[in-house]
């Protein structure tokens, strides 16, 4: 009997070897597996590069961070505007889709249920939603944190239609311990992190409340991208906002000051995790460091010394033309504007018209300060010599034409006197003669060649360039009238239309210490800064000494502002000699009549080393009938004096032994 | 038609798993995190019993020494117990004194802990986690984000608790993110773990190191510590050692390089750090998750 022939045992099959069912799933299997092998070698091989090119994108992450920004310094490097970190939590909304989308239909369910009439609409639902989901991770940060915080819902709105993809800012400027608890108890992976950024901080901010105007405060914004070369070009990329300069220094500077950007590509785990190290790093570079000419010391004198009067002081290094002091007040503390500031702060600042910078922007008449280049004006023409004592002494007033003019320095009169008394008692009668024996055109080329009719540059950004000297020819091509003598007297007492700055004068007070006409103030310090030279006064030196005479008497016994040697004060600096011309004038601010004091002097008077200009504004005029230079100007420029000369001393007894701190004289001297 | 029966008699299996996976995709979510806890739960006792296997080896491994080594062992168990007993009265006193100076300043008393011991009953490493399952759970009062503990520092933090065993996530773990200082430092920076090499120990990151912090030339490097004010560790616990600190992505500050103990790897016991009374630390959920 054959194999075949004998019966099977139960449950056993068989197959034969051309089954053709077993065929056909063969032929299934191979034409299935083909497709895989195909499809496989389609994808590793023809499509490549179109899956790496995806899994680059889907894999990596390019953060973009701007570098930090540059320090600004004082000239003996104390910071006034530097960085410090600043920790927020952020909310990565695009992660938030599903849990929008939950809570709309949930909102949505709600509505119906309600069956009010007024039904939302779609889009309001929509942002019913985004708020009900970011304001609960808002509560569940504030459990975390012990505190509550309302969402601002209008700032959620503006960030979903300007900036939906980028993070959205939950919680700001949070405390060392805020900022370890979230770290802590948030999940790594949560879609909200802590993150820090940098922001400017201004650590002499409430000291140099009048010095924000020149510093000047950032602001941030989108900045161009990254560098051409920054990898990952095509990657999903995070850029951090940029600050800019708004104002002062920080935005004339801006381009020096702010860094070079930065970032870092990271690699990301399918469930979010970020992957230390990142696979390409760029360290940002800090923007390069400013050194600025300000003396903070000698700055936070001047502003204590102003106080919270609408006024401003310069003060200048008499040979660099450096600025020691650009104060105005009132000011405003730059801390308010990091990160940035609440409107409140501005309205407050508005209020106070503290955004004016007086020292720079704010022009006035400049009163008898005036005087010193009409007796320059004067003598270099020879319309008077030093010694000549003017026809008509000062009894207290003088005939000018058809009206009476009033010496307005001096409860009694001042009788015949020389160009030096007159300068020191700050004589109207004396110097409206004189005004008249050099004539107009005399004085306002003068003034043009001592500068004062174009502000220097600083640099700063400034509003328009008010400074004004006027002439006959002026007046009568402005449709004014012919130019009268009345003018001419005006004119020769700082009043009228003379218009100039505080620092125009603190230039004027420089140059005239170094018996040139002219100096280009800087807020930039170079230690190795030369002596600026330029045109000479062409006064003789008996012409000078007068000048001179006349300004060191201004400020002795006699003179208009006697206070500042006097020794029997506790402001006396031993042994410094002031150099000084006060100044008292009449303005119209805002339709309102004021007075502008005026201080104007350098120091020491034998060797000049710096020079200040003070101006306080007064309330409105007639109540203030005291209110004059040699009281209510002199003393800050005083103060400022005393904190420069103290320094000097205590340079001078800290200098290498065979080291002496020379003061030399003005060239020509 | 024979063919036809034939067919689908074998491709019966791949139709029936297929089914199953569709299944699954619509099954509602609680049902599969109830499916998970009770596959969790149904694989403990096994868990248990290797951890009790391995302890029970290791037992017989400790039975077979010579009584020559059981008594210098027990020699210098006996010199370590009496310097832990003068340290421990020592902690004591410095405790008390402390007690009445918070008293005295009117400060809050600090929060107590519970010690709660527990056996390691299997290790989990990978380069994407480091976990351990331990054999206390929620029959122990074990709270989730409890913090854990050993001889040489912070091990990591309880993530899941199940009835008689509970999760621990390691300090090296990605997942792991603790507020920490540099030992004699007050800056608090964010330590988190993440690099784990195949072999040797594992690694972690910190991130916002002070700009001015420097590494000693020279030194193995610096302790980190938990800063104790993060909620969640106590301060003062070792992390690691901080070998390397470079500037950040940012500019403002550094990155640095965290070396854990060796000994993670290799841990038998750890303690887990039960607040008393206890409440669970507050932890939010990730993306998607819901809200407690």
């Amino acid at each position: 009997m054959s194999p075949a022939a004998q019966p099977l045992p139960e449950g056993v099959q068989t197959h034969p070897g051309s089954d053709r069912g077993i065929g056909l799933f063969y032929t299934l299997v191979g034409v299935l597996l083909l497709t895989l092998v195909g499809g496989l070698a389609r994808q590793q091989l023809l499509q490549a590069d179109m899956h790496y090119e995806r899994e680059q994108r889907q894999g990596l992450r390019r953060v973009i961070v701007p570098g930090p920004r540059g320090r600004i310094f004082d000239r003996e490097g104390r910071l006034l505007a530097g960085s410090r970190p600043r920790f927020a939590v952020t909310l990565a909304l695009d992660e938030l889709g599903a849990e929008f989308r939950a809570e709309y239909r949930v909102v949505r369910d709600n509505y119906r249920a309600a069956a009010g009439k007024d039904q939302p609409t779609t889009a309001q639902l929509e942002q019913i939603a985004r708020t009900s989901v970011v304001q609960r991770r808002l509560d569940s940060l504030d459990g975390i944190l012990g505190r509550h915080t309302q969402l601002d819902q209008a700032a959620l709105q503006r960030h979903f239609s300007e900036q939906p993809l980028l993070p959205y800012l939950l919680l700001n400027d949070l405390t060392p311990e805020d900022y370890a608890r979230l770290v802590e108890q948030l999940p790594v992976n949560s879609p909200m992190q802590v993150f820090a950024s940098s922001v400017r901080e201004y650590p002499l901010g409430a000291l140099m409340m009048g010095a924000a105007h020149t510093l000047g405060y950032v602001g941030s914004g989108e900045s161009a991208g990254p560098p051409e070369d920054f990898p990952g070009n095509n990657l999903d990329t995070f850029q951090l906002k940029d600050w800019f300069g708004r104002t002062g220094l920080e935005q004339r500077f801006d381009q020096q000051l702010r860094g070079g950007e930065g970032g870092a590509i990271f690699r990301v785990t399918p469930a979010g995790y970020r992957i230390n190290p990142p696979k390409v790093k760029i360290t940002p570079s800090r923007g390069r460091d400013l050194v600025t000419s300000l003396d903070a010391d000698m700055q936070a004198a001047a502003e204590t010394a102003l106080g919270d009067q609408s006024a401003s002081a310069v003060a200048l290094d008499v040979r660099t033309g450096e600025v020691f002091v650009l104060a105005s007040t009132p000011g405003y503390n730059l801390q308010d504007f990091t990160p940035r500031a609440t409107q409140a702060a501005v309205d407050d600042i508005n209020a106070r018209g503290a955004f004016f910078n007086r020292a720079l922007d704010g022009y006035y008449p400049p009163g008898s300060t005036f005087k010193l280049l009409i007796s320059i004006a004067g003598l270099r023409t020879g319309a008077f010599t030093p010694d000549q004592v003017m026809d008509t002494p000062c009894d207290g007033r003088i005939r000018i034409g058809n009206s009476w003019r009033t010496c307005f320095n001096g409860n009694e009169s001042h009788g015949a006197i020389s160009l030096s008394a007159a300068i020191a008692e700050s004589c109207d009668i004396y110097f409206y003669q004189a005004g008249l024996l050099t004539n107009p055109d005399a004085i306002a080329a003068e003034a043009r060649r001592f500068h004062l009719a174009a502000r220097p540059s600083l640099e700063l950004p400034a509003l328009k360039d008010r400074s004004f000297i006027p002439d006959p020819a002026w007046k009568k091509n402005s449709g004014r009238g012919a130019w009268f003598d009345g003018d001419t007297v005006n004119m020769s007492i700082g009043q009228g239309d003379v218009q100039v700055s505080p620092l125009m004068m603190a230039c004027f007070a420089a140059s005239l210490a170094r018996d040139e006409v002219f100096t280009q103030p800087t807020l930039l310090h170079d230690p190795g800064a030369p002596t600026q030279h330029h045109e000479r006064t062409g006064l003789t030196r008996v012409q000078r000494d007068a000048l001179l005479a006349g300004m060191e008497g201004c400020t002795t016994t006699g003179g208009t502002a006697p206070n500042v040697t006097n020794p029997k004060l506790p402001s006396y600096i031993p042994g410094l000699r002031i150099a000084g011309k006060t100044g008292t004038a009449q303005y119209a601010d805002h339709g309102a009549k004021k007075n502008i004091a005026w201080f104007i002097c350098f120091a020491p008077a034998e060797a000049p080393r710096i020079a200040v200009a003070v101006a306080v504004e007064s309330d409105e005029l007639g109540r203030n009938e005291s209110f004059v230079g040699g009281t209510n100007a002199a003393p800050i420029a005083q103060k400022i004096l005393k904190v420069w000369s103290d320094k000097q001393a205590r340079a001078a007894a800290t200098a290498p032994a065979g080291q002496t701190i020379s003061f030399p004289l003005p060239s020509g001297q | 038609m024979r063919l036809l029966n034939q067919i689908s008699g074998q491709a019966r299996p791949f139709f029936t798993l297929g089914v199953v996976a569709l299944a699954w995709l619509v099954v509602p979510a609680f049902v599969k995190r109830f499916a998970r806890t009770a596959l969790f739960e149904a694989q403990a006792p096994a868990l248990v019993t290797a951890g009790k296997v391995r302890q029970l080896q290791e037992y017989w491994a400790l039975r077979s020494r010579s009584v020559n080594e059981l008594i210098a062992a027990g020699s210098d168990t006996a010199t370590a117990l009496a310097g832990y007993e003068l340290g421990v009265a020592r902690l004591e006193q410095v405790m008390d004194e402390n007690r009445r100076y918070r008293e005295l300043l009117n400060l809050r008393p600090l929060p107590g802990w519970r010690y709660q011991h527990a056996g390691v009953m299997t290790r989990d490493f990978s380069a994407w986690w480091q976990q351990l399952v331990i054999d206390k759970g929620s029959d122990y009062g074990i709270p989730l984000n409890a913090p854990v503990v050993s001889a040489d520092g912070v091990v990591g933090r309880v993530t899941e608790v199940h009835a008689h065993t509970a999760v621990v996530a390691l300090v090296g773990d990605p997942g792991v993110r603790l507020s920490v200082v540099v030992e004699g430092d007050l800056w608090p920076v964010s330590y988190t773990g993440g690099d784990n090499p195949a072999f040797g120990p594992a690694r972690g990151t910190v991130e916002y190191l002070r700009s001015d912090l420097t590494m000693e030339a020279g030194g193995r490097g610096r302790r980190l510590l938990t800063s104790g004010k993060g909620g969640v560790f106590p301060a003062g616990l070792p992390v690691g050692l901080l070998t390397r600190v470079e500037p950040s992505a940012d500019g403002i500050f550094q990155n640095g390089e965290v070396l854990l103990p060796s000994g993670l790897s290799t841990l038998d016991n750890v303690t887990v750090l039960v607040r008393d009374p206890a409440p669970a630390v507050p932890m939010l959920p990730a993306a998607g998750g819901s809200l407690p």
